[in-house]
């Protein structure tokens, strides 16, 4: 402990010289105006400015890193909010309810609580990198494949919660998204699955695209052509600033959704896209008015935007401690560090600590530079929104075209998401809604190669998901929720002629808004 | 009669046919050793079978004729735009692209000022150009003329 | 603006194009990785480019274009406007993937002539490594342990026809036709954490992805496929001393589409020349455990040809995973 400490200090004396600091800055500045395209997130962010570091020392150069990889979570956020856009999987479940604070003129408070609980996630988070990295890393190794389907199982039944409208409905959107997660080249076997001639196809049909399409493109579609143009909110500075109210139903989800994200980060593979939706879920479920989510419930956002900061945090434990990256992200944050000469495994901590401390302290000083940062920017961000629709719709869509293609340098993702503008245009007319769509598209790969390949390793046995006890307790807590779900389904009736009530006022709503 | 759910319902049995049709040219394998078809196959059931609820329990949503679409001018126009952007971007390269697509939204469908849509347009599809090519050395495509 | 104007506008005329190939380059040109960030394309690719640049004088910009484990980029710069502005980073797969391809009957995303070699940039054999926990200790007690239970041990590998699943099948072909169960992954992280997990009793390793873990203690390495000692692990054997007639590469290089006129291939296989030797790429590439190992011009394309004849073998012989 006292050593951890004297480390710590170590740490801090090198991340927070001036010079250090100042590029700390500087990557956070970066980091932002990068995130903020859609698609181009974290990971492209770092790959793209990793040349730019060569020259530097691999303090400096980490720290950098650090704040691009921070601003650029960060960034991601401010597009969701403002605009409906997610830039990445995780920022679907912080769209809806986020746009719908800031069509109420409440954009502020909504990017104020979200870049609060980034900082307050990203901090804790690396509070429990710090101290838990070695016993959860080699917690984390045990989830195999058996393991993981039991995961994702879990995962599906959020689904259950996440709707606001009917569940039937819901459920299908799921399905079409599950079915659209199996397009690609067939992990077990090689084959191609619905690729229709296209090579571009192979890994599948890319979550970016569709998310950007389904959310971005769709509501673009569904309010240019209003014959009112929307109202254009000019923010007061009192409205900047998130109400006592707001503060005291942030702090329970932020906590929340801290604790749930670093758990399903820690876990090697890429689970941790899913700790937004469970976070939203739970959020929904634990409500005590679950009927103000997609209506601008200020839980919305602080849940999922502090559950994806932990998540991509606690991701980083595998990678410290054992030197397996879990996931993309990781992956080049770790690349990054062995090309500064830093090798992150379980020697790191014992054989060059000044460089573990050093990447931690640079963990915190880039969360603390991003909220001073921010906080201001809240502001200006909101001011965007001064812009009449007509300008602005054209200029995000310009956007949009820009990152979906950066991301792959692939003309088909923009047609992805062209189509899926168009469907998510189809079907919200219809009242359907579409994040179940993404949940099942992020899931359906996952879910379908770990249940394949724990068959594989047991040679088509059934037993081996009984024989292992984290596998079996998850499943056992599935099977219970799901009974749990069922219950109302059984005692509908009155319940019932509700619901088709609510419906019936949605699509009034919807025709005259 | 022809109500919302029951249209929608429909056309995903009918997506849910076409899929589970498709399947076939792919080994299924066993339940066992399930192959590359088994999973689409079980999922294109569910989504038929899920269809098929929503289009039954349907009957109470709002009539086909009743869903009004004013802005379904705009949306196509907007989707052409894109379909555009795809069409073009690695032939005539980002600044070209952007600039068309721009001009296009803001001069013919929301009929701006020439002047305006000039300066917008020219301006945007630069500037970023500038910001995220130059600066931050995001690979982007350029067409004719090296721009 | 109007400068840049100017010179397109010259270029464009007919004798232009004549000055513009004696002065190759004259704009910017693309390095595409097929693979996303992070793997050891693009981790060849970052510092190349700077060290290329430092020899051509032109802005050299690294595209990632993954998909389909690498035939989408691949297929990109296949058809790509042979003019030398637009090359590739190629691994091993690059051989593999028309194989598989042809092994489904699929029209061919791309074939191998529709590259030119312009350089290979490094060579590492992949190692072959147990978990700690399991029992073996030599390639020959692995070999009589598997003899005595076909079909029961389980191997991970970065994914179907994969870089790491070849030579596991080219080694349990020579060590007399062993059965063991495969689990396929989705790259080389996942596969070595499956393999640390004891998900799966073994895997063959790029040394850059193994070093750390070896170090660690984490895990055993039992041979190595190349045709000698590695270098950084000179205890460990390879598959000829030990009597399995196998050979096997993990390398990384350079291509550009068919059709470069040949002043430019000269210009390019110079430049790679000049930029392996550059202090600061080889530092990087040590660093991430990759050491260079240049092998220029034709000497590259015929080892190319040969290692390629080598995989299609492999691959015919593994032949369609149907449900056995």
């Amino acid at each position: 402990m006292v050593e951890t400490l004297q480390n710590l200090h170590l740490g801090f004396s090198i991340a927070l010289t001036p010079s250090v600091l100042l590029y700390a800055f500087a990557g956070c500045v970066i980091g932002t105006l990068v995130g903020m395209l859609p698609g181009v997130g974290p990971l492209a962010g770092i790959s793209l400015l990793l040349p730019a570091t060569f020259g530097l020392n691999a303090t400096t150069a980490i720290v950098l890193l650090a704040g691009i990889y921070y601003g650029a979570m960060y960034g991601g956020s401010t597009t969701s909010i403002l605009m409906r856009i997610p830039g990445e999987a995780a920022s679907v479940m912080t769209c809806i309810d986020g746009y719908e604070m800031t069509k109420k003129g409440r954009a502020g408070p909504a990017l104020a609580i979200a870049a609060v609980g980034s900082y307050i996630a990203g901090t804790l988070s690396v509070v429990g990198l710090m101290f838990l990295a070695p016993p959860l890393a080699s917690f984390a190794l045990r989830f195999g494949p058996p393991e993981y389907s039991a995961l994702l199982i879990l995962g599906l039944l959020v689904l259950a919660y996440m709707s606001s409208g009917s569940m039937p409905k819901a459920l299908v959107m799921a399905a079409l998204g599950l079915l659209l997660g199996m397009i690609g080249i067939d992990t077990m076997t090689g084959f191609f699955r619905f690729h229709y001639g296209l090579v571009e196809l192979g890994d599948g049909i890319g979550v970016v695209p569709v998310a950007v399409g389904l959310f971005g493109i769709s509501e673009i579609l569904l309010t240019a052509g209003q014959p009112v143009p929307p109202a254009v909110h000019k923010p007061r500075l009192r409205e900047l600033l998130p109400s006592r109210q707001e503060w005291r139903d942030s702090a329970a989800p932020i906590g929340r959704g801290t604790i749930l994200g670093f758990l399903i980060g820690i876990i090697p593979g890429s689970a941790h896209i899913i700790s937004s939706f469970v976070s939203y879920a739970l959020e929904r479920r634990l409500s005590k008015r679950p009927e103000r989510f997609g209506h601008g419930a200020v839980e919305g956002v602080a849940g999922p935007e502090s559950a994806n900061n932990s998540a991509t945090s606690g991701a980083f434990v595998p990678m410290l401690a054992l030197g397996v990256p879990s996931g993309p992200i990781p992956a080049v944050m770790m690349a990054a560090m062995m090309v500064h000469g830093i090798s992150p495994g379980p020697l790191l901590i014992k054989q060059q600590p000044e460089l573990f401390w050093g990447f931690i302290a640079s963990m915190y000083v880039g969360n603390v530079v991003l909220l001073i940062l921010n906080l201001p920017l809240v502001g200006l961000f909101v001011n965007l929104l001064r812009i009449p629709y007509p300008f602005l719709y054209p200029a995000i869509l310009a956007f949009c075209v820009l990152g979906v293609y950066a991301v792959n340098q692939s003309v088909v993702d923009i047609w992805i998401m062209t189509a899926m503008g168009a469907l998510g245009y189809l079907l919200r007319k219809f009242d359907f809604e579409t994040a179940p769509i993404v949940l099942g598209l992020v899931l359906a790969p996952m879910l379908e190669m770990s249940f394949r390949q724990s068959l594989a390793m047991s040679s088509g046995s059934y037993a081996i998901f009984f024989n292992r006890p984290i596998a079996a307790t998850m499943l056992f807590v599935a099977v219970a929720l799901m009974l749990l779900s069922l219950r109302p389904l059984i005692s509908r009736g009155k319940d019932w002629r509700r619901s088709v009530g609510l419906e019936e006022k949605r699509a009034l709503r919807e025709e005259n808004p | 009669m022809f109500t919302s759910d029951r249209i929608a319902g429909s056309a995903l049995v009918l997506l849910a046919v076409v899929t589970a049709w498709e399947t076939r040219r792919l080994p299924l394998g066993t339940l066992h050793n399930p192959g590359p078809a088994y999973m689409p196959l079980l999922l294109a059931l569910i989504l038929g079978s899920l269809g098929l609820v929503v289009a039954l329990r349907g009957g109470g949503s709002p009539a086909l004729g009743a869903l009004r679409w004013p802005e379904a001018g705009h949306a196509v126009a907007i989707l052409a735009g894109c379909a555009f952007a795809a069409l073009t971007l690695e032939r005539l390269g980002y600044r070209l692209t952007v600039f068309v697509v721009l001009a296009f939204l803001l001069g013919f469908v929301e009929r701006k000022r020439p002047a305006v849509v000039a300066a917008v347009a020219l301006g945007l599809s630069f500037s970023s150009y500038f910001l995220f090519s130059n600066l931050l050395r995001v690979p982007l495509p350029r067409g004719p003329w090296g721009l | 603006m109007t400068i840049r104007l100017l010179i397109a506008l010259v270029t464009l005329l007919g004798p232009g194009m004549v000055q513009a190939q004696e002065t190759y380059p004259t704009r910017p040109i693309t390095v595409v990785v097929p693979f996303p960030p992070g793997g050891i394309a693009d981790l060849t690719a970052r510092p190349l480019a700077p060290a290329l640049e430092r020899v051509l004088k032109q802005p050299v910009v690294v595209a990632n274009k993954a998909g389909a484990a690498g035939a989408v980029g691949m297929q990109s710069v296949a058809i790509a406007k042979p003019d030398g502005y637009t090359l590739l980073i190629g691994l091993v797969s690059i051989s593999i993937i028309p194989e598989v391809d042809a092994l489904f009957a699929r029209t061919p995303a791309y074939t191998r002539d529709q590259f030119v070699g312009i350089a290979r940039l490094n060579a590492d054999p992949p190692i072959l490594v147990v978990g700690v926990e399991t029992p073996w200790k030599s390639v020959k007690e692995l070999v009589d342990d598997l003899k005595k239970r076909p079909g029961e041990v389980t191997y991970s590998s970065s994914g179907v026809y994969g870089a790491s699943h070849v030579p596991m099948e080219m080694f349990l072909h020579a060590a007399g036709g062993l059965r063991m169960r495969h689990l396929p992954t989705t790259g080389g992280a996942p596969a070595m954490t499956a393999v640390l997990g004891g998900h799966a009793a073994m895997w063959a390793s790029p040394p850059a992805v193994a070093s750390p873990h070896l170090k660690a203690g984490k895990i055993r390495a039992l041979a190595t496929w190349g045709a000698t000692r590695l270098a950084a692990f000179p205890d460990v054997p390879t598959m000829k001393e030990l009597g399995h007639d196998v050979e096997y590469y993990l390398w990384a290089g350079l291509f550009a589409p068919k059709g470069v006129p040949t002043s430019v291939v000269k210009a390019l296989r110079d430049a790679t020349r000049q930029a392996v030797q550059d202090p600061e790429f080889r530092n990087a590439m040590e660093k991430v455990h990759t050491p260079i190992a240049h092998l220029g011009g034709d000497e590259f394309s015929a080892w190319w040809e040969r290692d390629a004849q080598k995989l299609a073998g492999v691959i015919k012989r593994i032949g369609r995973i149907e449900s056995k």
